[in-house]
């Protein structure tokens, strides 16, 4: 698999810092950590990143409207997310999800499902 | 002898007794007849010969002289003995009288008697002196013989007349009656003085007759046993038959004597037998119902027109016939057996129903009398048959039998209680509902009703005797609209409606009743569930609400006007498309289609409109309405207001994820941890272990949460536990029932499983290409109750060691499990792979 720039939208900073470490350890980059959601809006609107890892629930607020602008631009994405596969919104059911925690070859499978439409 | 001399012969008149003595020996001899004559002292002095011959000896009249007669013995015609010196010529001779036709009675020296007629004349002389007498006499034995003859054949036709059973008469020339026998008079009933001396038309009581009668005798025919009336002294009239014949003397009519032969008697019985025997014909012939005698092989011998008609037969043709022809085979060898027993004499008759065979092949049924005629010694002569064709009566019989089966058999089958009494109430018929009803058998002797209590409505005791069926009865008249309970002996009671009838005969004779039991248990369980069920959508907080089949609205409970704001009389009426939003209506459409296919639909969860116009989520649930019939004629809604459900579950939702975003956060936080507490230690293996543990951790909680704590199915548990190993499935096979795992027993299999799973994928048969690992569990019952026995099994991996030291999955595994299952585990380092079992209570 090709390197890939990642957007890790997180507001933990450990667990975002985890994943920056899984990422680094399959041998892709972080290119941005969002840790809010207008933070992280705003880098999903210009940044440049070939897919996104994105928390669901950033302190409490929902980050689905960064799912969708990173959708509008074509960005792949997963959801990192410690509800389960079943405490997501219908509409994004054929996202990939990862149950937090998780171990790097979990990310690994997820990022393989969805880098092949990048 | 002086005398003879006194008269000289010649020259002077001799005496009569001197011309006598005197005369020649042949002079007597020539008078014809027996002549001697006697002296005056009575010697006998001169015989002739014809006396010698009727004396049957010569007395000598010498000495020893003989006087008065020469006979050897004398008797009187009486039979006594007569001395000679009381001889008829003694007395003449003492008395000088002649004596006339005198009879005495000679008997001969030989025994042998004669009667003699006797004829003395005494002599005198010239001075008048008896000088002697002479006796002529005659042998009249023949005569006597005669007159004897005749006197007693007199006397004996006397006796005949007098004494004959028959009664006689004679009748003068003029019709007067002369005599007339005792037998006569008898018949008569008359005194000798009331009818002899009569004229015999007095006493017939037909006056042509007796005047035929007498006109014929007088001309010389004779009667024959010619029929007559005669009147008796008492009036009554006696049949006699009249046998005479008329004494006519030198052509000239005497007298009649007629026999009178009575045959009242005779002529009655003959009178009574000749009626009887023409009626007993006439009804013989004219009866409708056959009559046929039979000799003793039951050979027809006579018989009747209506025996032929019954048959079908010529006389002719019966008559050629036995009864047992005409009689169809399967009768035949009852009727001929009692024949046989009745002509031995076993039985005196019969009586027998069967089939016949008609000449033109129907068959009928008759109903045979057979009886015997016998003679006075008792044998039998022949046998009479009545038949009587109770063809009719029999298919009528046979239809009333059938009928009344079939009514029985109706009335049996017949989903009510029915019971039929007698006019005193004694039960004699019931149905099996009936028995059911009662829940019991009626016995025989019960009154009035098949139950076993019974009681009012308003649960007062009600006495048999007073129960409907005793009204109906006593006072003649069906009973309706009554109620009553009956009580089961097992205690249970049923209300029901009793519909007694009584019933009559064609006469309107009350002969007993009939009465059919409804039982209304289920119209009372019926009206008290409607009554449960309309307080309960009264007082029901859900909107309850029916529509006819256009989707107007028909009812409206207090709920409905909660929910919607409506009162109830405001929308009553108008269609229920008042409460769709714009945006729905065509899902009323889908509804109406949906339920008037009588399709019911289940609760699912929609959207109205308030009176006031604002939106509520709902869930409905609708239900079509049926009448009798099964036609759907609307429906029924039933709404309930889930907004404020619909917000605690979203609620809810939002709470157990915010939870499960914290826990899992946390989690991940320590791993992000444990990741930099290790970091530069890339290769150590704890760290990786620690990870996986933690995510195992995680997924059992993951798990949980998402079934909401309630328990995990075992076979997706598993899955959760394998699936981040990414092992090929094939090589895991689990297998066993679905199993919902308590909470904490999910979890504590998942860290053992998670545990085994790595240990396999480090060390044992997941490290090989052939390896596999089978899972296998069950639940069993027990005295403990349900218990989980699950077994991992790895299979064709690389040989197992025991492990020098008990790491932490062994310690997990062994120790922990065990405690916190409170279950017992067992694992084993066999050679050809890790087994590892576990019994735990699963509750």
């Amino acid at each position: 698999m090709r390197k890939l720039r990642v957007l890790v939208v997180e507001d933990e900073s450990l667990i975002a810092m985890l994943v920056e470490d899984m990422l680094n350890d399959l041998g892709h980059e972080v290119g941005a950590i969002a840790s809010r959601i207008t933070e992280a809006l705003e880098i999903a609107r210009s940044g440049q990143f070939d897919v996104a890892i994105i928390d669901v629930n950033l302190d409490g607020q929902s980050s689905y409207s960064v799912a969708d602008v990173l959708a509008e631009r074509g960005v792949p994405y997963i959801f990192a997310t410690g509800y389960g596969s079943k405490g997501l919104d219908p509409k994004y059911s054929d996202t990939p999800v990862l149950t937090k925690p998780f171990v790097g070859a979990e990310l690994e499978t997820a990022l393989s499902q969805i880098s092949s439409s990048v | 002898m002086s005398n003879i001399e006194e008269f000289p012969l010649t020259g002077r008149l001799l005496s009569e007794y001197e011309a006598l003595v005197t005369a020649a020996p042949g002079v007597l001899d020539a008078i014809p007849g027996a002549v001697y004559v006697c002296d005056h002292e009575g010697w006998l002095v001169r015989y002739n010969s014809e006396a010698a011959e009727l004396w049957g000896r010569r007395p000598s009249l010498d000495e020893p002289r003989e006087r008065f007669c020469g006979s050897h013995r004398l008797f009187l015609p009486d039979g006594s003995p007569l001395p000679h010196a009381e001889c008829p010529m003694a007395q003449a001779m003492r008395s000088g009288v002649a004596t006339r036709n005198a009879e005495v009675m000679i008997e001969r020296p030989d025994g042998s008697r004669i009667v003699a007629l006797v004829n003395i004349r005494p002599l005198t002389g010239r001075r008048g002196e008896i000088q002697g007498a002479i006796n002529c006499f005659q042998d009249i034995s023949e005569q006597k013989k005669i007159e004897e003859e005749v006197r007693r054949k007199s006397k004996d036709l006397e006796d005949f007349f007098e004494n004959s059973a028959i009664g006689l008469h004679i009748v003068s020339s003029t019709g007067i009656i002369l005599r007339a026998n005792e037998a006569e008079l008898e018949l008569l009933g008359y005194k000798p003085e009331e009818y002899v001396g009569r004229h015999i038309a007095e006493f017939h009581a037909d006056a042509p007759v007796i005047g035929e009668i007498l006109q014929r005798l007088s001309c010389g025919e004779k009667l024959d046993r010619y029929a007559a009336r005669m009147r008796a002294k008492d009036g009554s009239i006696k049949h006699v038959l009249i046998t005479s014949n008329s004494r006519l003397e030198d052509g000239k009519f005497v007298n009649t004597r007629c026999f009178t032969t009575d045959v009242t008697g005779l002529y009655e019985s003959e009178n009574a037998r000749r009626e009887s025997e023409e009626r007993l014909a006439a009804t013989y012939q004219a009866a409708t119902i056959g009559i046929a005698e039979a000799d003793a092989d039951g050979r027809l011998l006579r018989v009747n027109d209506a025996f032929c008609a019954m048959l079908g037969h010529t006389r002719e043709q019966l008559l050629a016939m036995t009864f047992l022809d005409y009689t169809h085979e399967d009768d035949r060898e009852q009727d001929a057996r009692l024949y046989a027993q009745q002509v031995s004499g076993e039985i005196d008759n019969y009586a027998v129903r069967k089939r016949a065979v008609k000449g033109d092949g129907t068959t009928v049924y008759f109903d045979v009398y057979s009886s015997s005629v016998r003679d006075c010694t008792g044998r039998f002569r022949y046998g009479v048959r009545v038949l009587l064709d109770v063809t009719e009566a029999k298919h009528m019989d046979d239809r009333l039998r059938e009928r009344e089966q079939r009514m029985r058999d109706l009335l049996e089958a017949l989903p009510a209680a029915i019971y039929t009494t007698d006019a005193e109430g004694h039960i004699t018929f019931f149905n099996k509902a009936a028995v059911d009803m009662a829940g019991r058998t009626p016995q025989v002797g019960d009154k009035w009703c098949v139950s076993w209590r019974l009681y009012r409505p308003d649960g007062s005791y009600l006495p048999h005797d007073q129960c409907p069926m005793a009204v109906a009865l006593r006072e003649d008249r069906p009973v309706r609209g009554e109620e009553a309970v009956a009580e089961r002996p097992d205690g249970t009671r049923v209300p029901f409606i009793p519909y007694p009838t009584p019933l009559h005969d064609d006469s309107g004779k009350l002969v007993g009743a009939v009465n059919m039991l409804m039982d209304i248990s289920d119209r009372k369980k019926a009206e008290a569930y409607e009554e449960r069920l309309a307080s309960i959508v009264k007082s029901s907080d859900d909107a309850i609400i029916s529509m006819d089949a256009q989707g107007v609205i028909q009812t409206w409970n207090k709920g409905a006007q909660r929910l919607f704001g409506y009162e109830a009389e405001e929308i009553i009426g108008k269609p229920v498309s008042a409460l769709y939003p714009p945006d729905r209506r065509e899902e009323e459409l889908v509804i109406l289609d949906r339920i008037k296919s009588g399709e019911h639909i289940e609760s699912y969860e929609t959207m109205r409109l308030r009176k006031d116009g604002s939106r509520i989520d709902i869930s409905l649930t609708v239900s079509p309405l049926r009448d009798r019939r099964g036609c759907v004629v609307g429906a029924s809604k039933i709404a309930r207001d889930v907004t404020e459900r619909r917000r605690n579950e979203e609620r809810r939702k939002l709470m157990v994820n915010e939870l499960n975003h914290r826990v899992k956060n946390t989690l991940a936080t320590v791993q992000s941890l444990a990741a930099q507490t290790f970091r530069g230690e890339n290769g150590n293996p704890a760290r990786k272990r620690f990870e996986s543990r933690l995510v195992a951790l995680a997924r059992a909680h993951d798990l949980l949460t998402r079934e909401s704590w309630e328990g995990v199915d075992i076979q997706e548990l598993l899955q959760e536990v394998i699936n981040p190993l990414c092992v090929e499935p094939q090589r895991v096979h689990a297998s066993g029932p679905p199993l919902l795992l308590r909470p904490k027993l999910a979890l504590a299999l998942s860290m053992a499983f998670h545990e085994l799973c790595t240990n396999a994928a480090k060390y044992g048969a997941l490290t090989t290409d052939e390896g596999r690992i089978k899972i296998e569990w069950l639940v069993g019952g027990g005295a403990r109750g349900h218990h989980l026995y699950m077994r991992w099994q790895e299979i064709a991996g690389p040989a197992v060691e025991p492990p020098s030291r008990k790491g932490f999955g062994t310690r997990l595994l062994e120790r922990a499990l065990a405690l916190e299952l409170g279950g017992e585990v067992n694992l084993s380092f066999a050679p050809e792979g890790v087994i590892f079992t576990i019994e735990a209570p699963l509750i």
